[in-house]
């Protein structure tokens, strides 16, 4: 059986998720702890900011997962009330959740592209460990494929649904290219450098704090190998830029309308993009008036991330399709290491080969009398039952025990049952 | 029009229809690929076109031998060439979708003229008038390419000033972009219309006689001539850009369209070669 025993954002406080990853931390090589847990065959632990959840193969038994459950419980020192939180996802039901996961389609934003890594981190991890086997291997493998698949086969990851990430894709509608491009970011806030960081991503260049202390401007100039100014010389330096981020705490206007007509004029009307990120605002709405000036506020970023958010979920839908084939898939290929099957097919498999063989030698044995054609057939069949017996008889103890799985994917493999 | 000439013209002509139909579908459910794929099936398009006018050199002894259907395929071919070259320099792969019902309009006119006129008469042929031909169609050319430019600068920037970018503005190309190319349309075509001009004022004054600053044409011209150079000069020495430029672009651009069919339909003139 395949379960995922944990919690996520969407099932805990995130107060409690800290308790755990904290806790799961102090385990130390845990994995290896859990998996000389009886009954548990192999075990990998994900644990994201968002969630901390143990993907397990283990035997049809459920107690098993009672004790992975009490195990979190006690390693994050889980209330009862919190461990209420802890939710087990069985079978079918736990392979679509890893590959949501995967996919990024269970993430707090959905679409995002660092679940992604994660979950191949926590999977080298596990390598490393040695904690996991073929189920999980090639259960891992196709997480990935889906995840894969979605991003290339759905828009889910297309638009932006960050505000700093939207204002550089408007840069990028503007500018075309962003290199040689200068930023200026006014006001040394969190925002404004989180949106520096994305537009230097993108091929932004040179790069000037204006702020009203010198010392913190200096700070983040140097971060980003910029140069510093007060909002003395703001008159000055704003002709230079390209991309202005505006988020300062003034209450008044820094950026004036007028001001921006002047500097473009010295700019010989390049084209300018205005970011005001800031909460009263700090660029002059009037200056969107001004042509080649493009001013975007806020609330105009924030209404193009929900329109992209808005896209992004009609795109789950495809995603879900996409998640729901995968499933089936895997799902097929783990019945299919049920012994019984590939007995059935080992034997059949043997027949056919037996059947042929017997066809092709007719011509000469055609010669035979029929006396000895039937001893001859009867020494084939013989020799081939023999030849089986032993790895049949094996995989039958095996799956009385419930271990079969990794046997019978052996003799799957090593007859070429699956072609 | 010789036979084999027709078999050149017809794929031209189809594969043109077809890169405008891939062009408007691109648009209309705004997907870039669709008209990347137009972009190769409007090269297979110049291809045959150059195939056509490669196979009528060779019959022509001289210029008697080109008529109105020449004249519109050359000024189709021009146009398709100019837009095939930027592809190598930018991205624009829309840009198609603006230029291409041009391409269209002029090789359907050239598909409807058999060979009614004379592109020069045979009297006038001379280095000179094929000068003056020749960069007068590729100046125009740049125009319509700097025009279809500023066309697709209007629609991003209305997009961008109204906080609407959406699908439309993610398909069209970036105002930077689109800046420079009418940029590099106005700067090239500028000179190469005036060079061509050049050459047909002294033609006409040694050859022609004095009438022909008299000729309608000679007149509309010099007037959108010096429309475009007023507009070359604001960007180049007053550097007016993106949208004033682009909305004048546009407007220089119906002037001169206007008075070629003005020309056309209302006056006789030697200038009138369809």
């Amino acid at each position: 059986m395949i379960a995922v025993v944990g919690l996520n954002y969407k099932t805990a406080p995130i107060d409690v998720l800290e308790k755990l990853f904290a806790g799961c931390s102090r385990e130390g090589n845990f994995p290896a702890v859990l998996k000389a847990i009886p009954g548990v065959h192999e075990i990998l632990h994900l644990s994201t900011c968002n969630r901390v959840e143990l993907v397990v193969s283990t035997d049809d038994d459920l107690r098993v997962l009672d004790l992975l459950k009490s195990f979190l419980v006690r390693s994050g020192a889980l209330t009862n009330n919190e461990a209420s939180c802890i939710y087990v996802h069985r079978d079918e039901d736990a392979i679509r959740h890893l590959f949501r996961v995967a996919s990024s389609l269970d993430s707090l934003v959905m679409g995002e592209a660092q679940i992604l890594g994660q979950v191949k981190e926590a999977y080298r991890r596990a390598l490393t460990e040695n904690s996991t086997g073929i189920i999980l291997n090639r259960l891992m493998h196709r997480a990935f494929r889906t995840a894969k698949r979605v991003r290339t086969e759905t828009g889910i990851a297309a638009n932006p649904v960050s505000v700093s990430f939207a204002a550089v894709e408007l840069a990028k509608k503007i500018f075309g290219s962003l290199a040689g491009k200068k930023t200026l970011i006014i006001g040394a806030g969190e925002m404004a450098e989180l949106t520096c960081m994305h537009l230097i991503g993108n091929g932004a260049e040179e790069i000037i704090v204006a702020n009203r202390s010198t010392a913190q401007a200096e700070i983040l100039a140097e971060k980003y190998h910029g140069r510093a100014v007060g909002l003395g010389t703001l008159d000055e330096v704003l002709c230079d830029a390209d991309i202005v981020i505006s988020s300062t705490g003034a209450p008044s206007y820094v950026v004036t309308e007028d001001m921006v007509r002047r500097c473009l004029r010295k700019r010989k009307n390049r084209l300018l993009f205005l970011v005001d990120i800031a909460m009263p605002r700090d660029i002059d709405p009037a200056a969107d008036g001004i042509e080649n000036v493009y001013l975007y506020n806020i609330d105009h970023l924030q209404d193009i991330v929900d329109e992209n958010m808005k896209s992004r979920r009609r795109e789950s839908l495809k995603a879900e399709q996409i998640v729901h084939e995968e499933v089936a898939q895997y799902f097929n290929w783990l019945k299919e290491l049920e012994a019984v099957p590939t007995i059935v097919s080992l034997r059949s498999k043997a027949e056919g080969i037996v059947r042929m063989e017997m066809e092709k030698a007719s011509s000469w044995m055609g010669s035979l009398e029929s006396d000895d054609r039937d001893k001859v057939e009867a020494l084939v069949n013989g020799i081939v039952n023999k030849i089986l017996h032993a790895p049949m008889t094996a995989m039958k103890e095996e799956s009385a025990e419930f271990q079969s799985q990794d046997i019978v994917a052996a003799a799957r493999q090593l007859f070429r049952l699956d072609d | 029009m010789a036979s084999l000439e027709t078999i050149m013209f017809v794929p031209a002509l189809a594969c043109c229809v077809l890169a405008m139909t891939g062009y408007l579908l691109s648009l209309l459910v705004k997907k870039v690929s669709l008209a990347r794929v137009s972009t190769w099936i409007l090269a297979a398009s110049f291809v045959f076109l150059s195939l056509y006018l490669l196979l009528a050199a060779f019959h022509s002894t001289g210029w008697d031998y080109f008529g109105s259907r020449h004249f519109l395929s050359i000024y189709a071919w021009v146009i398709a060439g100019i837009y095939l070259g930027l592809q190598f320099k930018t991205k624009t792969r829309l840009l198609g979708a603006f230029i291409v019902p041009f391409i269209l309009l002029l090789l359907i006119a050239a598909a409807g003229y058999g060979s009614g006129k004379n592109l020069v008469p045979p009297q006038w042929q001379s280095w000179l008038t094929n000068l003056h031909l020749v960069l007068a169609i590729a100046g125009e050319a740049l125009f319509i390419l700097a025009t279809a430019a500023s066309a697709m600068f209007i629609i991003q920037n209305g997009l961008l000033k109204r906080k609407k970018p959406g699908k439309m503005g993610k398909l069209l190309p970036s105002l930077g972009e689109l800046d420079r190319i009418n940029h590099l349309g106005l700067l090239w075509g500028f000179p190469l219309l005036t060079i061509g001009m050049i050459a047909g004022t002294v033609y006409a004054a040694f050859v022609w006689g004095g009438q022909w600053p008299a000729d309608p044409k000679v007149i509309w011209s010099f007037a959108v001539w010096a429309v475009y150079g007023f507009l070359l000069h604001q960007r180049l020495a007053i550097g007016w850009k993106g949208s004033r430029i682009a909305i004048l672009s546009c407007v220089a651009f119906l002037l001169f369209l206007s008075s070629a069919l003005v020309i056309r339909f209302c006056f006789a003139t030697v200038h009138n070669f369809i």
